[in-house]
């Protein structure tokens, strides 16, 4: 039983961390929100040259073959500093071509991801914004050059810049997933914005979009499986991600209590401030905990594996809401302002919450284990 | 980062279980001498006083054993052990601080439950600023004769000995003036009177001590330590309970999860409400939370890292989880969140110090949690203070005159 990191990881962590205090300052995440594309091309090429595209990829791709903890160790530090760029879901997308992909695919894709070369995305939601893998409505429909993709998809982030679509859709034979390229007939897409504007969505609208045989992504209406494994280690890394970003809150927090003055004393030695950051404490240790029993269960195939996802996410979810926004409380007037950069991970934890399954969702997955 | 238990781990829990299965007590415990005889066969079988020295009649265990230990019990609502207060807290006191004669005299008995201890630190006006403390001892040469009163004794009424805390000096800064003294509790200077809890059991009580007599040679540690020697006792924080306590946790679940699909509303199963589902889902996902970070602790136990002040983030968690969690559970049981004794299989909950009860015992149980050991609002003051660095507050106790 070691549940701290090894001297590996905590080299990864380390390196992660003066990697973004250097390049991805919160002056650097505020110059992108004005970007079209909102990334930063050099600092994706400098992330695949330290290797983090290809972390969890095959050693024969390129990779590093590591695994789910190492990468949640990297999504907690891009949190922290709220970094803008696919990051996230190219990794997700690659693990499923790993997973599940023909060599042909494997071929295409994973060593350009691994490099740096390709970026992709993978479209969880449908129009009527159901995370219940199960409830699928985007139509898959054979033709005669292969299928054709209908329906909407939504939400889905950093498509824009994506050189490849993972996009599951209902097939005859059941769910299925297809890597479609962007630029295809009949696929529209719509910039979305929300409040974060260092994360970027993108509308799909998708009108019979021609996708050849080869481009199925395993057996076809055998997909359910691996997008369940998709959501759930989507969960898991936005649980990871929310962790930083609320790390950071509670640090900013903390500083500003240190030395902001009020009656004479800094604010941090009353109590009643004092007592806030506690809690706020509290949260981040037990979020830590959480992500990280959830990210070694996923690789070490745990029996509670699918359980413990669902409990990181479900449990971040509601401690990174706390701890951003007492945040913001602590530091009063300051913390409201644009120029103050607490809102930015404010937002890049607002952002996650409700994606890769909101706390509903997790909640009900974690009932239907627990209370059979 | 690998949370597998050691194969020498999985055998010894395999070893403990085999070992309960066979010895655990047919009957409920109902005397003193019933659980006196249960925990010496736990002591023999190397389940009590797993975490101290061979030379001091311990076992010399990982922390990690002594958990698994305990989450065995739990697993099967064995009894738990008696003098937990001496054992975890006062024995390891008496072993760092103590004389030979001491450890000689006092250790062996306490492991046995031969002997019973209780902590007299609180007082009446001495509550979490517990270094305001007022009873007087005062020095005879050989002995001190001891004046004073505390409450909130736990195990008072059955204690033979307790550790007390006293002032020796008057005149110093209050920190600087608390002796640290062993008392005999079988004297006519002590009187002990039982409080009636709000469960309605009497575990701790008052007691009084007027002209009680404490052997000098009883003093750990030099006259005027006592305050730093407390320090060290209340940092103990072992993680002996860690797994046992959320197996409880889980237990009661099960317990909760067979009441919902008996109870209907609307005829329909309450387990089966979109607002039972979802108030479930939220408190599962804290319990497993609780049974993470204690294996967290326990990793870092195992690894010889001291959790310190960190210590307390673990106690407020746990503590004021089975505040939610019970509370969760009787707004959803309904008046059977209420009975004290069980009609229904569903109701029969153990607290998570392993005492037998019901749902309503273990939602009253819960409030002491906060309380005791330091309550969560000193939790948040040393987690404030030396977790986080936050300026100490302004307190007139502590202005220069």
């Amino acid at each position: 039983m070691d549940f701290s990191f090894s001297s590996d990881q905590q080299l990864l962590k380390n390196s992660a961390r003066a990697f973004l205090d250097e390049h991805c300052k919160p002056a650097t995440v505020r110059l992108l929100w004005d970007d079209p594309r909102g990334e930063s091309e050099s600092m994706w090429k400098e992330m695949s040259q330290l290797g983090w595209l290809g972390l969890s990829l095959p050693e024969a791709f390129g990779g590093s073959g590591l695994g789910m903890v190492e990468t949640a160790i990297l999504l907690e530090e891009l949190g922290r500093a709220a970094y803008p760029g696919p990051y996230f879901p190219t990794v997700l997308a690659a693990a499923a071509v790993d997973a599940a992909g023909t060599d042909a695919q494997k071929k295409r894709w994973l060593s350009a991801i691994a490099t740096g070369d390709a970026r992709a995305t993978v479209a969880f939601l449908d129009s009527d914004m159901d995370w219940d893998p199960a409830s699928l409505t985007t139509r898959a429909e054979k033709s005669s050059k292969g299928w054709t993709l209908s329906g909407t998809k939504r939400f889905v982030p950093w498509a824009h810049v994506a050189n490849v679509l993972l996009i599951p859709a209902r097939a005859p034979e059941g769910p299925s997933l297809f890597l479609v390229d962007p630029s295809a007939a009949g696929l529209k897409l719509s910039p979305v914005q929300g409040m974060d504007l260092a994360t970027r969505w993108v509308h799909l609208e998708m009108d019979k979009v021609p996708v050849a045989p080869e481009a199925v992504l395993g057996a076809p209406g055998q997909a359910a499986p691996l997008i369940g494994d998709l959501l759930r280690r989507g969960a898991v890394g936005a649980a990871a991600e929310m962790l930083g970003a609320a790390r950071r809150c509670l640090d900013m927090a903390v500083g500003y209590a240190k030395v902001r003055e009020q009656f004479g004393q800094p604010i941090g030695s009353f109590q009643a401030i004092r007592h806030k950051c506690s809690e706020m404490l509290l949260e981040v240790e037990n979020s830590h905990s959480a992500v990280y029993y959830a990210a070694w269960a996923q690789d070490a195939k745990a029996e509670d594996h699918e359980l413990a996802a669902s409990v990181a996410k479900a449990y971040v979810g509601d401690a990174s809401r706390k701890v951003c926004g007492e945040a913001i409380q602590v530091h009063g007037g300051i913390g409201f302002t644009w120029e103050y950069d607490l809102h930015i991970y404010f937002k890049r934890a607002k952002a996650l919450e409700s994606m890769y399954g909101d706390v509903d969702y997790h909640r009900e997955q974690i009932v239907r284990r627990a209370a059979r | 980062m690998d949370l597998n238990y050691s194969p020498e781990d999985r055998e010894f829990r395999a070893t403990t279980r085999r070992w309960l299965d066979a010895n655990i007590p047919k009957q409920d415990l109902k005397t003193l001498d019933e659980r006196k005889a249960w925990h010496r066969r736990l002591y023999e079988a190397g389940y009590v006083g797993m975490l101290w020295p061979k030379e001091y009649g311990g076992w010399g265990a990982t922390p990690m054993q002594q958990a698994i230990v305990q989450d065995e019990m739990a697993r099967i609502s064995a009894p738990p052990a008696i003098n937990g207060l001496g054992i975890g807290f006062i024995g390891p006191t008496i072993i760092v601080h103590g004389t030979e004669a001491q450890k000689k005299r006092y250790l062996k008995k306490m492991l046995t439950a031969e002997e019973i201890w209780c902590q007299l630190y609180s007082e009446p006006n001495a509550g979490s600023d517990l270094a305001s403390l007022k009873t007087r001892a005062e020095d005879q040469g050989d002995h001190f004769v001891v004046n004073g009163q505390k409450i909130w004794t736990s195990s008072g009424p059955i204690a033979d000995w307790g550790i007390l805390l006293c002032r020796t000096d008057a005149k110093v800064a209050k920190h600087r003036g608390i002796s640290c003294v062993l008392l005999n509790m079988r004297q006519p200077g002590v009187e002990v009177r039982p409080l009636k809890q709000i469960t309605g059991s009497s575990l701790f009580s008052e007691v009084f001590m007027t002209n009680a007599r404490a052997e000098k040679s009883d003093l750990i540690g030099n006259t005027n330590d006592g305050w730093a020697i407390a320090q060290t006792t209340l940092g103990f924080e072992r993680g002996g309970n860690a797994l046992g306590r959320v197996t409880r946790y889980v237990t009661a679940f099960a317990q909760l999860v067979k009441a919902t699909k008996e109870l209907k509303r609307g005829g329909k199963p309450l387990i089966e409400d979109p607002s039972v589902r979802a108030r479930m889902g939220r408190i599962y996902a804290d319990l497993e939370v609780q049974r993470y970070a204690a294996l967290r602790v326990l990793s870092a136990l195992q690894k010889g890292d001291a959790p310190g002040a960190a210590s307390s983030i673990t106690k407020l968690s746990y503590t004021e989880f089975e505040k939610r969690y019970y509370e969760l559970a009787l707004e959803i049981l309904g008046p059977f969140g209420q009975t004290m004794v069980a009609r229904e299989e569903f109701e029969e909950v153990d607290t998570s110090s392993g005492e037998p009860g019901t749902f309503a015992t273990a939602f009253l149980w819960s409030r002491a949690g906060t309380i005791y050991s330091g309550s969560s609002e000193i939790q948040k003051n040393i987690i404030g203070e030396r977790v986080l660095g936050l300026p100490k507050e302004v307190r007139a106790d502590r202005m220069k005159a």
